[in-house]
């Protein structure tokens, strides 16, 4: 069958049709709930073989970033793009609205097997639009169709170019955190004491989270973290794989300040995560690769890029 | 902070470690509606007092046998300045102020601080191991149900290095498991309302009157506000009141907001009683739940004392 739309924007006419899979639906969902808090819109470019999810709205304030990429093989078992620039299509969208559409599609409680749902980009009403088309039967037999049209934008060629990764210089240290379940738990609790958060560790599996306000100080610690080596090509930004030249003292604590919100927003990917490596730039920024999946599949990553802050 | 290494002749003034930090925070959040209380810490255990508007004040007291581990010393008179005006510090005990829903909330840490006794529907007595597992607020979510807190708790050792030193926690849930370290600044204590409330003049002097019919009900609780009303009728009996003792009829008002500020604690707790004094005041002990460590149940309760809206009407 051939699921084929046009859309005519203002440049070119573009084409993006997918079918999904049971299990794409879940984790396509999951993403899109990971960064749902994070901001209004976000920018969604589909290439041949990846998507890519970008939150980068809040770069000019100091906030997060988002900066991901997903092997269209893990979210649709059909998948065809066509378009004038290089195969490439990239929308600005609510991830609000996606999530809405993508539930209806992932758990629809009446149905009573997987539905099949497919996504196209197509034009109504004179506006873009992200159309998903579920179809599934019901305990009864009965056959049901439910549409969702969710309003995009689509992105100017310029404008796409203009979408780069933030710079980080190499990173100090890797760690592999413990379970971001209950991560999220304490830095709840440490919330209302304080705005700002430090995050230290290193290169012998320690890792610190800490408050320190006028009333009160608290440190959190974790020891027997792993410590990675990187040389993955999963994440957005290649680290050097041979970092492994004279290590100073590895019990010496790299760290940064971040906004404590900053955190708790990446916090909110717990439901994503099997794996997440935090990457310290002292001082600087922490980078951290939410793997979705398994890591060795390299099925997706989460890269998320908090700043340091900065006193004004 | 690390007290090890302290010289030998400044001992740190409270040490105490317990295995299962629950019900210590159950008694704390008792009195948690006010953000700072006063901590006095005597040989014997240590009281967390609150006040509230110069007419609540209200008490939790922390005996030492709900810990595992309580050692005092008192600070040596020469080591301190001298005692400010209205300052608590004898040789006997020692006091300071702290925020206390801080202290909360650091104890709460990892998640498992929260206790729930039976509910309602259930019998008075009650053994304190049957509490099982709430989560106050829930911000965590529903997985955090299964996390591991039962049977072990969160471990907590908690120290004071005396005068202007900082409160210290050392919280671990288990030996892989994260620590916490928290040190709460402290501050002088403030001088504390003080309530007496005269144990022996209970009720009014007694007047000649009939007795009264056993099915009328002898203990009414009254609440009225804009929209409407609300009785709640306590009849003689002994399934329901354990005891009674009023020598004569009497009507007194109490601020609600004041009386309802007992409400955490009332639901922890396992036993109430309920005291008047001849000059209004109210006195209200909540018997709380608080297995010693070694088994066996240690004694804890809470406090509250309200003064009258107004005199006492008989």
């Amino acid at each position: 069958m051939d699921h084929t739309a046009s859309v005519t924007s203002d440049s070119k006419p573009d084409a993006v049709s997918h079918k999904r899979r049971r299990c794409g639906q879940l984790t396509s969902a999951e993403i899109i709930q990971a960064i749902e808090k994070l901001q209004k819109r976000c920018i969604i470019k589909f290439t041949e073989s990846h998507i890519h999810i970008i939150c980068n709205h809040d770069a000019s304030e100091g906030g997060v970033q988002v900066w991901s990429q997903v092997k269209v093989q893990s979210l649709f078992s059909d998948y065809r793009i066509q378009s004038n620039s290089n195969n490439e299509i990239t929308i600005l969208i609510s991830p609000e609205a996606l999530l809405l559409a993508l539930r209806s599609a992932w758990n629809p409680a009446s149905l009573d097997s997987t539905p099949e749902t497919v996504m196209k980009l197509a034009k109504k009403n004179d506006q873009a639009v992200l159309s998903f088309d579920i179809s599934g039967s019901m305990s009864s037999g009965r056959m049901v169709r439910v549409g969702h049209d969710v309003r995009i934008e689509v992105m100017k060629p310029s404008d796409v170019q203009k979408l780069t990764e933030p710079m980080c210089p190499e990173p100090d240290v890797h760690i592999l955190l413990p379970p971001l379940q209950k991560l999220r738990t304490i830095v709840e609790r440490l919330r209302p004491l304080s705005d700002i958060i430090a995050v230290r560790c290193n290169n012998n599996g320690k890792l610190q989270i800490s408050v320190q306000t006028e009333g009160v100080s608290v440190d959190t610690q974790w020891s027997g973290c792993m410590n990675p080596k990187m040389a993955q090509e999963g994440a957005s930004q290649n680290p050097d794989a041979d970092g492994d030249v004279e290590r100073p003292d590895p019990d010496h604590l790299f760290s940064v300040l971040i906004s404590i919100k900053s955190f708790i927003k990446f916090l909110n990917s717990h439901v994503l995560s099997s794996t997440t490596i935090a990457c310290i730039c002292q001082g600087h920024c922490v980078i951290l690769y939410v793997y979705i999946g398994d890591v060795a599949d390299a099925g997706g990553v989460l890269t998320f890029y908090i700043p340091a802050h900065i006193d004004s | 902070m690390s007290q090890s290494q302290q010289p030998e002749q400044r001992r740190q003034v409270l040490s105490v470690s317990v295995s299962d930090v629950r019900y210590f925070a159950a008694l704390l959040r008792g009195v948690g509606f006010v953000t700072r209380a006063t901590v006095t810490i005597t040989n014997d255990g240590f009281t967390v007092t609150v006040e509230e508007a110069r007419t609540l004040l209200a008490t939790a007291f922390v005996f030492k046998d709900m810990f595992e581990e309580y050692t005092y010393h008192p600070e040596p008179l020469q080591l301190q300045s001298q005692p400010a005006q209205g300052s608590q510090q004898t040789i006997n005990s020692v006091a300071f102020e702290i925020p206390l829903n801080t202290l909360i909330e650091c104890l709460n840490i990892f998640g498992t601080s929260s206790v729930s006794t039976a509910s309602k529907t259930k019998k008075w007595k009650q053994n304190a191991e049957d509490g099982g597992m709430e989560y106050d607020n829930d911000r965590t979510g529903p997985l955090d149900r299964y996390f591991p807190s039962s049977g072990k708790g969160t471990a907590m050792r908690m120290s004071y290095d005396g005068t202007g030193h900082p409160l210290t926690l050392h919280i671990a849930e288990d030996a892989a498991g994260p620590t916490a370290t928290c040190q709460i600044t402290t501050y002088d204590p403030e001088p504390q309302l003080e309530l007496p409330f005269d144990d022996k003049a209970i009720n009014p002097p007694p007047r000649n009157r009939a007795p009264r019919a056993p099915s009328k009900p002898i203990l009414r609780i009254h609440a009225a506000g804009p929209f409407g009303s609300c009785e709640m009728d306590y009849p003689n009996d002994r399934e329901v009141l354990e005891n009674f003792e009023c020598e004569e009829p009497v009507t007194l008002s109490y601020k609600l907001s004041h009386i309802s500020r007992a409400i955490r604690a009332l639901q922890n707790s396992t036993k109430t009683s309920l005291r008047i004094d001849n000059e209004g005041f109210l006195c209200l002990q909540l018997l709380m739940p608080s297995p010693g460590p070694r088994g066996g149940n240690s004694e804890a309760f809470t406090e509250f004392r309200c003064l009258p809206l107004d005199e006492i009407h008989v």
